[in-house]
């Protein structure tokens, strides 16, 4: 058998355990095989904070009026019926209300206590489940999840990464997380800064046709033939570099690259998706997820000051916020399900904290005010909420082995609008995660001869009350 | 609490009735280093033993043993029902059971050791599980060997060392193989083809010697390719994390100036413990707005880093808890951490606060002690004495078998993290420490002496990623061009390089630098070396890291991303269009010598007919830009360019 053909003929599991290498995965637990009940998992990303009495929370409806107290209001839009007699939520997402029956709402998520608020270090605490910085560099649950199951289909990318650009504010800090840490750079996100050009990555490079570049590949096998180092026996360096060489040909010539290509898609689907680049960044979430893809992120995207980080005009940006992500999140989910894809994807809808309008932090544990709230609130600009707030928040999940229609934790109805029943920290929704696609939380790789668990200290425990 | 197991234990007296309840006595006459040895080993010693003393106790010998800790005595000869050491091991106070973790003994273990205390408690003299010395710490200078052919000392250490394996050395690698390393090794550069004709051409018998000492002088490209190697080490980064809120500094003037002037590496350490104001970001650690757990404090970053960086020992389990993994303790790394603490500082297990204030001191006492009532100042200028002292052998080991790594692919030791473990030449390892030592601490002495030796000029082995424990050198590992040289050996072939320093680094380069040209390398505009700039994507992709931690080695395993971005990414695709422009524009380009001046350059030499064939059809004819665009992605992709070998 040829090199060439091996590759061919390889499972994913093979392939990834030769490129892998280290660092090797300790036993988890002697206790049985976590039976998966998903084998792809999609994040929705909100970032900068969604206030969650403004999405999936609703209370008290105050609407706007000059001369209002920031303290009387606790939700600016008011609550509407969902597809589960149960469950409200605010106006603006008629489309994800429709499909709530196919949902676990958590409403109990409280983010951790980093004692000041910077959202990517809680982005990062929420994407690892370690607060930085760190002594070894953290991997992205992506990238676990990629690392420890492989890819579904040899030619995609474990680890797909779309919506986020690095070169913004706190793009360094966002890179500190974005990426497989020590489990190494093939497990590393696959990033699609904008789904349009999701395409490009995938394609011979800007410029290059199809024809030059098989004539390209064609020629360096020639070349490669008559190189003395080429003809010298199997090399461990040599074979990896090969190896890799073969592997983005393969992705750039199979016909999984189809799937990265919006353009196929029909004009009616595309438009149910388009409403900008979070919309988009669903519709190819879905082409992905069909095309055989471990792990998708997709996020809003993170710009200090932008999208979910309203530190004014909350409300106003809230309505813009909400039409971005309301049809496409349910046409996610209704094409999944049509597709007969659902019941094996979990998606995950999240943030890094939620917003109040008047406190920063916890009730208990106020950290300092970033955001000057008046005494009245005179203008639309002050309208809406615009603090940190982490003591409750809402997570969404779909499908992968999730109860549909059902709630879970319980916040206050008066300010404070905190978590008062069946509290979430990320360990455990990490756990939860893990434990959908069969990944023990107490799983550890080791690092300088350190395990490192995949939830902090192994302490993470699934929720399974979420479970169908 | 630990300690209190003896305490409330020791309150219990033993009554008659539960002295009855323990298991008898085992009834032969029990051997202590067959029988009672391997328990206190497997049960016993991780806590009270290695310098430890869990409750005040310590197992190291018979004395500390009958002597027992805070709660009194723990054996009594010929009294094994009243010793102390039998009730906890029993469990005779549920709560109080020995030992705290793992399993408990089973019922014969108990009568062993009932035996074992009725028939005196004899121990062998020889036994003791107290601290060990810790390896690799003094100096030591093994005599060099006699040797029948070799010369170089490194040589003469390991005749005897290949006797030993059966190896027969092959023949050293040729004038331009030896060359390609050289150059990449020293100064990260391919050789230019007219110093690599030079050096063919050159007669003297100890050419390759001279060759290593011209690349040495070489000091700019000499700095700007070890940068790299400081900066991961160091976690200099031009950009990352901290920088934000002002949690981090750079130190990349004083390095660049360091490396230039080559400063003797006990000066070097010594600036970054007991730093100057163009030193201190290594000790600054990065900080995060907020609050930071116990064990990532900015002493503590600093604590660990000391000790990973300079003395090859991993310190982060012992920010928390003892060392699973190696000898040092909690009080170790509080003991480190508080020296460049501002006031006292208190010790935390765990996340638990413990009360108690760290006793300062250097992970290595025996190496000098630090007066707690010194100030700050005064203990930081203490820390470097004792840490760049001759009496400090890890310090020199640690490097040279940092530098053997990268020249070998494999270090003396390996882990290079671990250098409590064994070299598999102690000999070559200790001598070529005390060598560096004695030669002022000079790095690039150490350098000539690794690169003269006939070990580095065998052919290139071929070795995994994963250290394997059953290592034998048989010469250097095939390596592979890290992000740096990749990139820099593209602009060898191209001309095109980066066009001006990362705007953070400008400015700290220094002066005749700047102005300068550095010899081997290309001139004009776009000439700046990947070192000097930030990651880009292909960098990224080719393993640079972001320098959030500290990197010590590389993964070299080619992963499918990268290959990504070097099949289509638009950093690389851009630097070859530009390439092409310049290849085509050169005088030579337009006799049909492009083909043969691009092979020279990348692969340091003539193409085959075959090749030459290949190739120009693939340029076209007259020459596309497109085609040398091709070709040129082609030869960067081989093997043969891609590796060093």
């Amino acid at each position: 058998m040829t090199r060439r053909d091996f590759i061919k003929t390889a499972s994913a599991a093979t392939l990834s355990a030769l490129t892998a290498g280290f660092p090797r995965s300790l036993s988890a637990e002697p206790e049985a095989k976590i039976k998966p009940t998903a084998d792809t998992v999609i994040v929705l990303w909100m970032a900068g904070g969604m206030a969650h009495t403004d999405t999936f929370d609703p209370k008290r409806y105050t609407a706007f009026a000059r001369g209002l107290k920031p303290e009387h209001v606790l939700s600016t839009f008011p609550q509407i019926d969902t597809a589960v007699d149960n469950i409200k939520l605010t106006a603006g997402l008629e489309n994800i209300a429709r499909v709530m029956d196919r949902a676990t709402l958590i409403r109990s998520y409280t983010a951790g206590d980093l004692g000041f608020i910077l959202h990517s270090r809680h982005q990062y605490q929420w994407h690892t489940g370690y607060a930085p910085p760190q002594t070894v560099a953290a991997p992205h649950l992506g990238a676990v999840i990629a690392r420890t199951l492989g890819p579904r289909k040899p030619a995609m990318p474990g680890f797909v990464d779309i919506g986020q650009r690095f070169d913004q504010g706190e793009g360094e800090e966002l890179k500190a997380f974005h990426t497989a840490g020590f489990l190494g750079s093939e497990y590393g996100p696959f990033v699609i800064a904008n789904p349009e050009d999701a395409l490009k990555s995938v394609r011979p490079p800007a410029g290059m046709s199809p024809a030059r570049f098989e004539r390209r590949e064609t020629f360096y096998r020639k070349l490669l033939a008559q190189s003395p180092v080429g003809q010298l026996g199997s090399d461990y360096q040599k074979d990896s570099l090969l190896r890799s060489l073969d592997n983005a040909n393969r992705l750039l010539s199979s016909p999984a690259a189809k799937a990265f290509d919006l353009s196929l898609e029909p004009k009616a689907t595309y438009d149910k998706y388009n409403t900008g680049r979070f919309g988009l960044g669903c519709l190819l979430a879905r082409r992905l997820t069909e095309a055989g893809a471990r792990f998708i992120e997709v996020t809003t995207e993170y710009i200090p000051f932008q999208y979910w980080d309203t530190h004014e005009n909350g409300h106003t940006r809230m309505v813009d916020l909400k039409k971005a992500i309301d049809a496409p999140v349910a046409q996610l989910v209704l094409d999944l399900e049509e597709r007969g894809l659902l019941n094996r994807t979990l998606i995950v809808l999240a943030s890094e904290f939620s917003r109040d309008m008047m406190i920063e932090g916890k009730p208990d544990k106020q950290v300092k005010d970033q955001v000057v709230v008046p005494d009245v609130i005179s203008d639309m600009k002050s309208y809406g909420m615009h603090r940190h707030f982490t003591d409750a928040g809402s997570v969404l999940l779909f499908g992968g082995g999730m109860k549909r229609g059902y709630l879970h934790g319980t916040t206050a109805d008066e300010r404070p609008c905190k978590t008062i029943e069946k509290r979430v920290v990320i360990e455990d929704l990490h756990a939860s995660i893990y434990r959908a696609v069969g990944i023990s939380p107490k799983l550890s790789y080791e690092i300088e001869k350190r395990p490192f668990y995949v939830t902090r200290d192994g302490l993470g425990q699934p929720i399974l009350d979420l479970f169908a | 609490m630990v300690g209190s197991a003896f305490h409330v234990a020791a309150q219990a007296e033993v009554s008659p009735e539960e002295a009855a309840g323990l298991p008898p006595p085992a009834s032969h006459a029990v051997s202590f280093s067959k029988e009672v040895k391997p328990i206190f080993e497997a049960s016993c010693i991780n806590c009270h033993g290695h310098g430890r003393d869990k409750g005040g106790f310590r197992l190291d010998t018979r004395d500390t043993a009958l002597q027992g800790g805070d709660s009194g005595p723990a054996v009594i000869p010929g009294k094994s029902a009243d010793s102390l050491l039998i009730s906890l091991v029993q469990g005779v106070d549920p709560d109080n059971v020995m030992p705290k973790k793992g399993s408990r003994l089973t019922p014969e273990q108990v009568g062993l050791l009932r035996a074992w205390i009725d028939q005196g408690a004899l121990w062998d003299t020889n036994v003791t599980f107290g601290r060990v010395e810790p390896a690799n710490l003094k100096p030591r200078l093994p005599v060099v060997p006699t040797a029948v052919k070799a010369t170089n000392p490194i040589d003469r250490f390991l005749e005897a060392y290949f006797v030993t394996y059966r190896i027969r050395p092959p023949k050293t690698v040729s004038d331009r193989v030896f060359a390609r390393r050289a150059y990449l090794d020293v100064i990260g550069l391919l050789p230019p083809p007219e110093g690599l004709e030079a050096f063919l051409a050159d007669g003297h018998k100890d050419k390759r010697e001279r060759l290593v000492e011209r690349l040495l002088g070489d000091d700019c490209n000499y700095a700007e390719h070890w940068l790299s190697f400081w900066n991961d080490l160091l976690r200099n980064d031009y950009k990352g994390t901290g920088y934000i809120d002002g949690g981090r500094k750079q130190i990349t003037h004083w390095l660049y100036s360091a490396l230039l002037t080559n400063m003797p590496y006990d000066r070097f350490v010594g600036e970054l413990v007991n730093p100057t104001s163009d030193s201190e970001g290594f000790t600054k650690g990065i900080v995060w707005r907020g609050v930071v757990n116990a064990s990532q404090t900015p002493q503590m970053q600093t604590a660990q880093n000391v000790a990973q960086v300079f003395m090859g020992v991993n310190l982060k389990c012992a920010s928390c808890h003892d060392s699973f993994i190696n000898d040092l303790t909690l009080a170790d790394a509080y003991g480190l951490a508080g020296i460049y603490a501002d006031g006292p500082l208190e010790t935390v297990h765990c996340d638990k606060p413990t009360g108690k204030t760290a006793e300062l001191k250097f992970l290595y006492p025996e190496l000098g002690a630090i007066d707690p009532g010194a100030d700050k100042a005064a203990r930081l200028k203490r820390l470097a004495q004792i840490i760049t002292q001759r009496q400090d052998g890890r310090l020199t080991r640690t490097l040279v078998n940092r530098m053997w790594q990268r020249f070998m692919g494999r270090g003396l030791v390996e882990p290079v993290g671990d250098m409590e473990k064994a070299a598999w030449n102690p000999d070559l390892l200790d001598w070529l420490a005390e060598d560096f030592a004695a030669h002022g601490y000079d790095v690039k002495h150490l350098i000539r002496q690794i690169l003269t030796s006939r070990a580095y000029q065998m052919p290139a082995v071929n070795l995994g990623e994963q250290p394997q424990q059953d290592y034998v050198f048989r010469g250097p590992a095939v390596r592979r061009l890290s992000a740096e040289q990749f990139r820099d050996a593209l602009m060898c072939l191209t001309g095109v390089g980066y066009a001006s320093p990362e705007k953070e680094v400008e400015g700290t380069i220094p002066p005749r630098v700047a102005v300068g040209s550095c010899a081997a390398r290309p001139a004009g505009t776009n000439n700046v070396r990947a070192a000097l700039v930030a990651a880009d994507p292909l960098m990224v992709a080719l393993a640079r890291p972001n320098r959030e931690q500290v990197v010590t080695t590389r993964p070299t395993v080619a992963t499918t991303l990268q290959a990504l971005e070097l099949t289509n990414g638009e950093t690389l695709a851009e630097v070859l269009k530009r390439g092409a422009q310049n290849m085509l524009g050169a005088p030579s380009a337009a006799n049909g010598g492009l083909i043969p001046a691009l092979y020279e350059k990348a692969l340091g030499r003539r193409p085959t007919r075959q090749e030459r064939r290949l190739a120009q059809e693939m340029v076209g004819q007259p020459a596309q830009s497109a085609g040398v665009e091709d070709l040129l992605w082609s030869v960067a992709m081989l093997p043969e360019f891609q590796l060093i070998y």
